[in-house]
């Protein structure tokens, strides 16, 4: 199953190449020949994502100033990175924020596809469709929708908020913004997530089902002893995935940020942090620092899944 | 003639019979009444969805109503039903409009054709290149390469687009298109699909056949292999178009000038715009421009609909 990115695929996949010891010379003359497919691909890799890494290294290795040019300054900007409150209360906000968020889609994104698997509730193929439409709506636009939805006076879920008594209410106060957010999020990602889970489920085999059916077990077994352990590496996957996605968050908190300047802060996420610092205070060296620092928490949570994933065998 | 036509119609119907029915087998799998679901569990569990579909479809509806009304009617009729007077057609063409100076919304639109059509359709030719090479040739170096390309999985797109900036600034490609299309041509992900699409989905056997023919390998790869990749290469194509389509923070740090801008960043523009100033017209543009951007997306989409595998997308989990 494609879920499971393999490192060890370059072993012996299904109807690849003959091992290099039983080769013959002509073989191996003939084999060379793939560097010029895969060439293209590499030049292109390592100018545009391995030669901005390094040079972003670099940059967080120099200060700039106005008077005095650029000059080298050691760990200084990571000194000043690390001991900022800002950025890391930003990182903090993120990583609870994707703490609550991804189990929560997770669980309904599981929840609707087990029942459109399992046939458990009507129309199921519409409703799939119907929960895959977000996804064609890039996040900009679901923003900038769901920001005019939320819109204090015009709004129409402020509005709405008026029914159950909670005339003005605010979704952008300090202690709604986050679950307003949340609400944009789960709105965006919960249908893909949905169809992945889906196209798992297809593959756990039907015969388990049945016999599993016949020994009487009831619905909710089924789906908590048979499907859900048969789709936890899509999921751990997904959490993984989900999580790098939540760590990088900028569209929304930006989008709303420019309804209502006010309700984001300059370091409200990590990557806001960044734009912030590089692009808006000219900090470079900083900003290059902090670009670094939030590369090597996910490098090092993704190390993390794949060890854990590793220990137990489960790479295909 | 007419009997042909005839004979057409007959089997484009046997065949949406048998789609239909092919359909049912796969949806079905294990009947209801074997899981003893009551009748009752099904209605709610349909109650369920239908108050997910309404949570989903609540922006939709609103940005269609919408994209039909006036400023002030936006900000003060009912936002889910229709007002007086429709302004669809006027709001349409305001998009081709420069407006307050910000930008024009239509030129915005063929940067992203540019970007996304270019960035989408050459990253999925490179990744398809690298994907048969990794597949189906085992040269020096071959192994590492691929792990290479699968640790660049792992780099986040924020910690790329920063440096790309610091770069570009450099190099003197801020508001190039260049500066746009480059980095999107690169997509470990889609190598990684299309390297195990292939190995799924062309035989090795038939290329070494070809090769004892003597063909040469760029003739095997156009002629035999290119063929029997249909399906992954829509899929990736797919991915990487949507990918520039809603790609945000690059293009919003990269450009300075609103000509260059795609969609997503003029609309980010706008709604800065709609907050701090009090045009007359902000709004509908906003409503209306969202609209046309989830447009051609969901187009494509339905296009490609039937060719549209399952099984690639649980691989574009990585994306």
């Amino acid at each position: 199953m494609a879920t499971s990115i393999s490192l060890e695929q370059s072993g012996s996949p299904q109807g690849s190449p003959t091992p290099r010891a039983k080769r013959s010379a002509w073989a191996e003359r003939r084999d060379r020949q793939g560097r010029w497919f895969v060439t293209p691909f590499l030049i292109l890799m390592v100018l545009t994502m391995i030669v901005p890494l390094l040079y972003a290294v670099r940059e967080s290795l120099y200060t700039t100033q106005l008077i005095g040019g650029t000059h080298f300054s050691g760990f200084q900007n990571y000194k000043t990175i690390f001991t900022d409150g800002a950025f890391w209360s930003g990182l903090i906000h993120v990583i609870i924020f994707g703490a609550i968020q991804i189990p929560f889609m997770l669980f309904l994104s599981f929840f609707f596809a087990v029942i459109f698997d399992l046939g458990a509730a009507r129309f199921g193929s519409v409703f799939r469709g119907i929960f895959f439409i977000p996804y064609a709506v890039p996040s900009v636009v679901a923003a900038v929708i769901w920001s005019m939805l939320f819109a204090p006076s015009y709004g129409e879920l402020v509005h709405f908020m008026g029914l159950f008594g909670l005339h003005n209410f605010s979704f952008y106060s300090s202690g709604m913004i986050w679950p307003t957010i949340f609400i944009i999020v789960i709105w965006e990602w919960t249908g893909y997530n949905m169809v992945i889970l889906y196209t798992s489920l297809k593959s756990v085999p039907r015969e388990l089902v049945e016999a599993a059916i016949l020994d009487g077990a009831t619905l909710r077994k089924v789906i908590t002893r048979i499907k859900l352990p048969m789709v936890k590496p899509a999921i751990e996957m997904l959490v993984f995935l989900n999580m790098i996605g939540a760590l990088q968050m900028y569209v929304e908190p930006s989008i709303i940020g420019q309804f209502q300047p006010q309700a984001i802060s300059d370091s409200f996420t990590p990557t806001i942090f960044i734009y912030n610092t590089g692009v808006n205070g000219q900090e470079y060296g900083q900003a290059a620092a902090a670009a670094v620092i939030l590369g090597i928490v996910i490098v090092l949570i993704s190390l993390t899944v794949f060890a854990l994933r590793k220990r137990r065998g489960e790479f295909s | 003639m007419s009997e042909l036509t005839a004979k057409e119609v007959t089997s484009r119907r046997q065949r949406r019979r048998e789609r239909a029915r092919q359909q049912q087998a796969d949806e079905g799998g294990v009947p209801l009444r074997l899981l003893g679901v009551k009748r009752r569990t099904v209605f709610f569990l349909t109650a369920l969805c239908i108050v997910f579909t309404i949570y989903t479809l609540i922006p939709i509806v609103w940005v269609i109503v919408n994209a039909t009304k006036t400023q002030y009617n936006i900000l003060t009729t009912f936002g889910f039903w229709f007002a007086h007077p429709f302004s669809l057609v006027s709001n349409f063409r305001a998009l081709f409009n420069n407006v307050d100076g910000v930008g024009v919304y239509f030129r915005w639109f063929l940067n992203t054709l540019l970007y996304a059509g270019v960035g989408g359709i050459g990253a999925t030719v490179f990744a398809t290149l690298a994907g048969y090479g990794f597949s189906r040739f085992r040269f020096r170096g071959s192994r590492s390469a691929f792990m290479f390309v699968i640790a660049a999985l792992l780099v986040p797109v924020t910690a790329i687009s920063y440096p790309l900036y610091l770069i570009y600034a450099r190099a003197g490609l801020i508001n190039s298109a260049w500066g746009m299309i480059l980095p999107s041509l690169v997509t470990p992900v889609g190598v990684y699909l299309m390297r195990t699409f292939i190995d799924a989905s062309v035989p090795q056997e038939l290329i070494d056949a070809a090769r004892v023919d003597g063909a040469g390998e760029i003739k095997i790869f156009r002629r035999l292999a290119l063929p029997l990749m249909g399906p992954g290469f829509v899929t990736v194509l797919l991915l990487n178009v949507v990918a520039v389509w809603n790609n945000y923070f690059l293009p919003m740090i990269i450009f300075s000038e609103n000509s260059r801008f795609p969609l997503t960043v003029g609309m980010g523009v706008w709604a800065s715009h709609a907050a701090q100033s009090g045009d007359q017209n902000i709004y509908p543009l906003l409503v209306t421009g969202g609209l046309v951007t989830i447009v051609p997306l969901a187009a494509l989409f339905w296009f490609v609909q039937r060719r549209w595998n399952g099984g690639l997308l649980v691989g574009s989990l990585a994306n």
